[in-house]
C-alpha cells in the first residue's frame, strides 16, 4: 500500500519530517519497505496485513500517526449542491441477498462534466502509483485510497429500467469488464444488475457498458459492503485481484458507505454535479458494537513491564476505541466498526504494546522452573549415524519430498503413493516413496558437472498409502556410491568405489547402533540386478537392502557406471531400545595367529564358510577373519581360494605351540568335513 | 673342580669373544640374557656359588665377581649405543610434497545450521520435539487460529492431499500436538521440513526448514521473549549484532512481532545492498505471545498461564549466514557446493 506524506496532511497537521514519519511507521508495524520522493511528495510503500483493512486508506494510517504523536484528526466537511428530487426517484434499489451484501448506499449525481482532473487530483492518483483517467474514476479512487472504502460509479443513464438489482449471477451470464475482457459468471457470484443484466462484479470490478464516458452527464455512486469470503471466492475464481476486491476480502468498515457517498458527490458537485436529495442507504441488519473488557493488570502480565493507565486510555482512545471504566483500571472498551481484528483483550494489550513501543518493553531470561530428561536419544543417534557416513567419506544430501511418477515406475518401489491434489508441475505430483530416486538424480547431476564420484546419503521421510485411507510417514537412510572414490595423487593411484564400500559403511552403522542379531540374506529386489541384492535381517524382520542398481534404471539417467546403493528404515531401527553399553576387560596373556589357505567349490559363498567357522568349537579359538579370496589359473577352474586368519588365546596364561597346532588341526578336519576344504 | 677364580677367567673369555662378534641390537639383549640373566644367567650363577666359599675366599672372589659384572654391564651399554647409530634412518626424500588428503564427508548446510540452533537452545533448557510432515486441516490450521477463508489455507498457498490431509506449512502443528500431551511448563523447539505452494524462485521454494520455539508456564511475559531472542541471535550471529522487534500480524500470536538484524553485509552502509536492499535490516523471525484461543484449543487455562513463540526459516537464515544468494542451492546437491560445508 503506498502513502503519500501529503495526503496525509489532508487528515492531520503532521509536525515531523518524512524521514521521522518513516520511522513512526516502523515502530507501529506499518512496516516502510521503500521510499519514493517526487514533486515534493513522499510516498512509502508499507506493508499492510490481512486483519488490518482499516489501514488501506490515507485516512487509517493518519488515525495510527495521530495516536503515537498525539495530533487531532482533522474533521472535513463535504457540502453538497442538491437537486430538489430524492435519490428514489432517480434509482430502484432490490437487494436480493443481504447476506452477500449487508449494506448499499447510493447518490446520484447529475450535469457533471467529465474530462480530466485538476492538478491536485491529478497529484494524489498519481502519488499511489495509479493513471490519472478522467475526474470521475479518479474521484472513486480517491474516495477509495481516502477511506479504505472502495466506491463505483455508474453512467445512470445506462442503467437499463433505472434499476440496480444487487443478486446471483446466473448461469451463463457474461460480463464485458473495465478492463476490456468478457468475463463468464458463475451463479455464485454476486453481481450487481440492472433490469436487463450484470452491469458490475460486485465489489470486484465494473462493467464497461455502464462505465462512465466522456459523454456521461449523469452518475451513480455505488458504495456498499460486500461479504469478504464471497468477494474473495469470486476473485480468486476469476483471476482478478482489484482494489476494490483487496479491500471488501479482507472486510471494509460497514459504516463507511455513507461518508464515501459523501465525500465522492462532494467532490462531483466541484465539477458541475448536483446530488439527489438524501443518502440511499439500505442497512437492514445493524451490526452490534463489540464491548471488550481490558484490566491493566493483564497489560503488565502479557507484557512484563508496567504501562501507566492514562497511557493505556490515551493510546485506545487516539485510535477510535471507547473506553469506560468499570473498576479501578479495569475497562469496557468498544470497538469501532472499522477495527475488525479488535476481538480479544490479547488484541487490545497489543495496540498498548506496539504505540509503548517494542523497543522500550525489557528484555529478560525466560524463568527455568525444572529440567526434563529427554524423551529418548533419537536425534543424537541419527547425528552419529551421519558421522560414521561422513567418516566413510560420504556427503550429505537433502532432496525435495516430491517425486516424479514416471520416474518412479521405472524404480518399482512397490509402495502405493501419495498423490498431490494440487501440485505444483506434473513432475512433482507423488511423495517420494523410496530416498534412491532422489539420490540417483544427484549422482546424474553432479556427474553432469565435473564430479568423477559420488558417494552421498540422505536421512529423510518417505511417505506412502499403507492402506487405503491410512497414510504412513517412514524415516529413511538412502546411501549411494558410484565412480572414482580417491582419486590419484602423486603417492598412490585412484581407486573407484564398490559394493564392499557401501556394505563397510552399512555394517559401521549397524555396529553402533548395536543390534544383537542382524544378517544379510540374499533377495532379489525391483531395485538390483539379479543376484546382486542383499536384504537386512533384524531377527528376521527386514531393515532394508542394499546392492548393485539395475543397469536399466541407471541408464534412465543417462548413466553407464555401476551405482551401488542401500535403503535402510531407520523408523524401525531407532525405535529399538540397542543393548546397553559395557565394557570388555582387555585380555592380559597375548593371542597366536595361525593362517590356513584352502580350496573350496566355486559355488560356496562365503556367508557359507563364515556360518561354519562360527560354528566351530575349538578350543582357545578367539576369532577369524577372511584376508584373501582368490579364483585363478593356479587353482582347479570349479574351486575358489579363501585364506583365513585365526586367533587363539587363553585368559588365564600364555598358550604353548602345541595347543595351538592341535586346535589348528582340530580346525582343519571340521572344515574338511562341513565344507569339504582341500589345502592349498 | 676348577676354582670360582678360574672359571670367572674363562667366562671373561667367553665374554669378550661373543661381544666382539655383535652386530645388532637384539644380539646385545641376548648376551646380556645369556650372562646377567634372572635365573640361568652365567654370572648370576657364579654368584650362587659364592655362598659355598669359606668366609675369606669369598670376600676377594665376591669383589672379582662384580668388577667382571661391572665390566660386562659397561661393554653391552657400549654395544647397545652402537647397535642404534648403526641402524639406517628412512629419510624422507620431499618434504615439500602434499600430504595424503582422508575425505571426510561433510553434513548438508541445512543440518549444520539446525544443530547450531539447537545446540544454542538445549543450552538453555529447551528439548527437541517433532512431527508429521502430512497433517491434518485442523492441526495445520483451525487449532491455530486461522479463520476458515484465510488465505493460507487455500489451494493457492498450501498442498493438499485430499480435503482431510495436507503437507503442513509450518512446524506450528508440532506446538499444538505437544500442548495437547503435556501441561505446562513446556519449553520446546521444533525443527523440520515443511511445505508451500510456492512457485520456486530465488528466495522462495515449495519446500524448505523451519524451527519454532514454544514457552508455556504461568507469568511468561513478552519481555522474556525478547530476552531470549536476543541471547538466541547473538549467539547465533556473533554478540556485536543490532536487533529490532516490530509489531506484526500473525494468527497464532497476540501480541505479534518480527525481528530484523542489522544487515551482516553492508550494517546499513550500502544503499544498493543485494541483501537488504538499502534498508540496513533484514527480517529474521515471526514471534508472539500464544494467542488466547490456541491455548483454550488445547484445554490450557489463558487466564492461568502465558507464553511465547517464535519461527524461523532455517533456509533462509543459512542464506543470510553463509551469504548463500539462492535458496535452491541447499536442495540442488552440487557436491561443489555441499562439500565446502566441510569447513564449517
Amino acid at each position: 500500500m503506498k502513502i503519500s506524506y501529503a495526503w496525509l496532511k489532508e487528515f492531520i497537521d503532521l509536525n515531523i519530517s518524512p524521514e521521522e514519519l518513516a520511522s513512526c511507521l516502523n515502530q507501529i508495524g506499518l512496516m516502510v519497505e521503500s521510499v519514493e520522493k517526487n514533486e515534493g511528495d513522499t510516498v512509502y510503500e508499507i506493508e499492510t496485513y490481512a486483519n488490518r483493512p482499516d489501514t488501506l486508506g490515507h485516512l487509517g494510517v493518519a488515525r495510527e500517526i495521530a495516536t503515537l504523536l498525539d495530533l487531532l484528526l482533522k474533521e472535513k466537511k463535504w457540502p453538497l449542491v442538491e437537486l430538489d428530487e430524492p435519490t428514489s426517484d432517480f434509482i430502484d434499489l432490490q437487494i436480493m441477498d443481504g447476506q452477500l451484501c449487508p449494506r448499499y448506499c447510493g447518490l446520484v449525481v447529475k450535469g457533471v462534466k467529465v474530462g480530466s482532473s485538476p492538478e491536485w487530483l491529478r497529484k494524489r492518483i498519481e502519488a499511489i502509483g495509479l493513471r490519472p483517467i478522467n475526474n470521475v474514476v479518479d474521484v472513486s479512487n480517491y474516495v477509495c485510497f481516502s477511506l479504505g472504502q472502495p466506491i463505483h460509479t455508474f453512467d445512470l443513464n445506462k442503467l437499463n429500467g433505472a434499476k440496480i438489482i444487487v443478486r446471483k449471477a446466473r448461469k451463463g451470464e457474461t460480463i464485458r469488464t473495465l478492463e476490456g475482457s468478457l468475463v463468464e459468471l458463475s451463479p455464485e457470484m454476486l453481481v450487481i444488475a440492472d433490469e436487463a443484466r450484470p452491469v458490475a462484479i460486485a465489489g470486484v470490478i465494473g462493467g464497461e457498458e455502464s462505465g462512465i464516458t466522456n459523454e456521461t452527464r449523469d452518475v451513480f455512486i455505488e458504495s456498499a459492503n460486500f461479504n469478504p469470503v464471497s468477494i474473495r471466492l469470486t476473485a480468486k475464481k476469476l483471476g482478478l485481484s482489484t482494489d476494490a476486491s483487496y479491500r471488501f476480502e479482507r472486510g471494509a468498515d460497514i459504516n463507511a458507505g455513507p461518508l464515501a457517498a459523501l465525500m465522492a458527490a462532494s467532490l462531483l458537485c466541484g465539477f458541475g454535479g448536483r446530488v439527489s436529495r438524501g443518502l440511499l442507504d439500505v442497512y437492514p441488519n445493524q451490526k452490534k458494537t463489540k464491548t471488550i473488557l481490558l484490566r491493566l493488570k493483564r497489560i503488565a502480565q502479557l507484557l512484563g513491564v508496567d504501562i501507566p493507565a492514562d497511557f493505556v486510555v490515551k493510546t485506545l482512545t487516539g485510535l477510535g476505541l471507547r473506553l469506560k471504566e468499570q473498576q479501578k483500571n479495569v475497562w469496557a472498551v468498544e470497538i469501532p466498526s472499522f477495527r475488525v481484528d479488535l476481538e480479544r483483550e490479547a488484541d487490545l494489550i497489543e495496540e498498548v504494546a506496539r504505540f509503548y513501543g517494542y523497543d522500550k518493553i525489557p528484555s529478560e531470561v525466560t524463568p527455568v522452573k525444572s529440567f526434563e530428561l529427554p524423551s529418548d536419544r533419537k536425534r543424537e543417534r541419527i547425528w552419529r549415524l551421519k558421522e560414521i557416513l561422513f567418516h566413510h567419506g560420504f556427503d550429505e544430501v537433502i532432496n525435495f519430498s516430491f517425486a516424479d511418477p514416471e520416474k518412479e515406475k521405472i524404480w518399482q518401489t512397490g509402495r502405493n503413493p501419495i498423490q498431490l491434489k494440487n501440485p505444483i508441475s506434473s513432475r512433482s505430483s507423488i511423495l517420494r516413496t523410496s530416498l534412491l530416486p532422489g539420490l540417483m538424480e544427484n549422482a546424474a547431476w553432479n556427474f553432469n558437472r565435473e564430479a568423477e564420484g559420488v558417494h552421498i546419503f540422505e536421512v529423510g521421510n518417505t511417505y506412502f498409502w499403507e492402506e487405503e485411507d491410512v497414510h504412513k510417514e517412514k524415516l529413511n537412510l538412502g546411501i549411494l556410491t558410484t565412480g572414482i572414490r580417491e582419486t590419484q595423487t602423486w603417492k598412490e593411484p585412484k581407486k573407484e568405489t564398490d559394493f564392499f564400500v557401501l556394505k563397510g559403511a552399512v555394517e559401521s552403522l549397524f555396529s553402533y547402533l548395536a543390534f544383537d542379531w542382524r544378517s544379510f540374506e540374499s533377495a532379489n529386489h525391483a531395485f538390483f540386478e539379479a543376484g546382486q541384492g542383499l536384504q537386512i535381517l533384524l531377527k528376521n524382520e527386514p531393515v532394508g537392502y542394499l546392492g548393485v542398481l539395475k543397469t536399466a534404471i541407471a541408464r534412465s539417467y543417462q548413466f553407464e557406471l555401476p551405482v551401488y546403493c542401500a535403503e535402510i528404515d531407520l523408523s524401525v531401527l531407532l525405535d529399538r531400545q540397542p543393548k546397553s553399553f559395557t565394557f570388555t576387560a582387555i585380555a592380559k596373556f597375548p593371542r597366536t595367529s595361525r593362517d590356513l589357505s584352502f580350496l573350496v567349490d566355486a559355488n560356496i559363498f562365503y556367508r557359507e564358510i563364515h556360518r561354519q567357522l562360527q560354528k566351530l568349537n575349538v578350543p582357545y579359538l578367539e576369532g577369524f577373519e577372511v584376508y584373501d579370496r582368490f579364483q585363478g589359473k593356479s587353482i582347479p577352474p570349479d574351486k575358489v581360494s579363501f585364506s583365513v586368519r585365526f586367533f587363539f588365546r587363553h585368559q588365564a596364561r600364555t598358550l604353548q605351540t602345541e595347543e595351538v597346532d592341535r586346535s589348528m588341526l582340530d580346525i582343519l578336519s571340521q572344515l574338511k568335513s562341513s565344507l569339504k576344504i582341500q589345502l592349498r | 673342580m676348577s676354582t670360582l677364580q678360574e672359571r670367572t677367567r674363562e667366562y671373561r673369555e667367553l665374554f669378550h669373544n661373543l661381544a666382539a662378534k655383535v652386530k645388532e641390537a637384539k644380539e646385545v639383549e641376548e648376551l646380556h640374557q645369556l650372562f646377567l640373566g634372572r635365573k640361568k644367567g652365567y654370572l648370576t650363577l657364579l654368584f650362587e656359588e659364592l655362598k659355598n666359599l669359606l668366609p675369606e675366599e669369598r670376600k676377594s672372589a665376591g669383589k672379582a665377581l662384580n668388577e667382571f659384572k661391572e665390566e660386562i654391564q659397561k661393554l653391552l651399554t657400549e654395544l647397545e649405543e652402537k647397535c642404534q647409530t648403526q641402524k639406517p634412518v628412512r629419510l624422507v626424500e620431499d618434504l615439500t610434497l602434499p600430504g595424503k588428503k582422508l575425505y571426510w564427508g561433510s553434513p548438508h548446510p541445512i543440518t549444520l545450521f539446525q544443530r547450531e540452533i539447537e545446540r544454542i537452545f538445549i543450552s538453555m533448557g529447551f528439548s527437541v520435539e517433532e512431527g508429521p510432515e502430512i497433517e491434518t486441516d485442523y492441526y495445520n490450521f483451525e487449532a491455530l487460529n486461522f479463520p476458515p477463508h484465510h488465505p493460507a489455507r487455500d489451494s493457492w498457498d498450501t498442498l493438499y492431499i485430499n480435503d482431510k490431509l495436507l503437507l503442513r506449512t509450518h512446524t506450528s502443528p508440532v506446538q499444538v500436538r505437544v500442548m495437547e500431551k503435556k501441561k505446562p511448563p513446556i519449553r520446546i523447539i521444533i525443527p523440520g521440513k515443511v511445505f508451500r505452494r510456492e512457485t520456486p524462485d530465488p528466495t522462495h521454494l515449495p519446500m524448505f526448514y523451519q524451527v519454532e520455539g514454544l514457552v508455556v508456564d504461568k507469568g511468561i511475559t513478552f519481555a522474556h521473549l525478547k530476552g531470549t531472542l536476543e541471547y538466541f541471535l547473538k549467539a547465533l550471529f556473533g554478540e556485536k549484532i543490532k536487533l529490532r522487534f516490530r509489531p506484526s500480524f500473525f494468527p497464532f500470536t497476540e501480541p505479534s512481532a518480527e525481528v530484523d538484524i542489522e544487515c551482516i553485509v553492508c550494517s546499513g552502509q550500502d544503499s544498493n545492498c543485494r541483501v537488504c536492499g538499502g534498508s540496513g535490516w533484514k527480517e529474521i523471525l515471526g514471534a508472539g505471545m500464544v494467542d488466547p484461543q490456541v491455548f483454550k484449543n488445547v484445554n490450557i487455562n489463558p487466564e492461568k498461564y502465558s507464553g511465547w513463540a517464535f519461527g524461523l526459516g532455517i533456509d533462509r537464515t543459512a542464506m543470510l549466514a553463509f551469504q548463500i544468494p539462492e535458496i535452491r542451492y541447499f536442495y540442488e546437491n552440487d557436491l561443489r557446493f555441499l562439500r565446502q560445508f566441510n569447513r564449517r
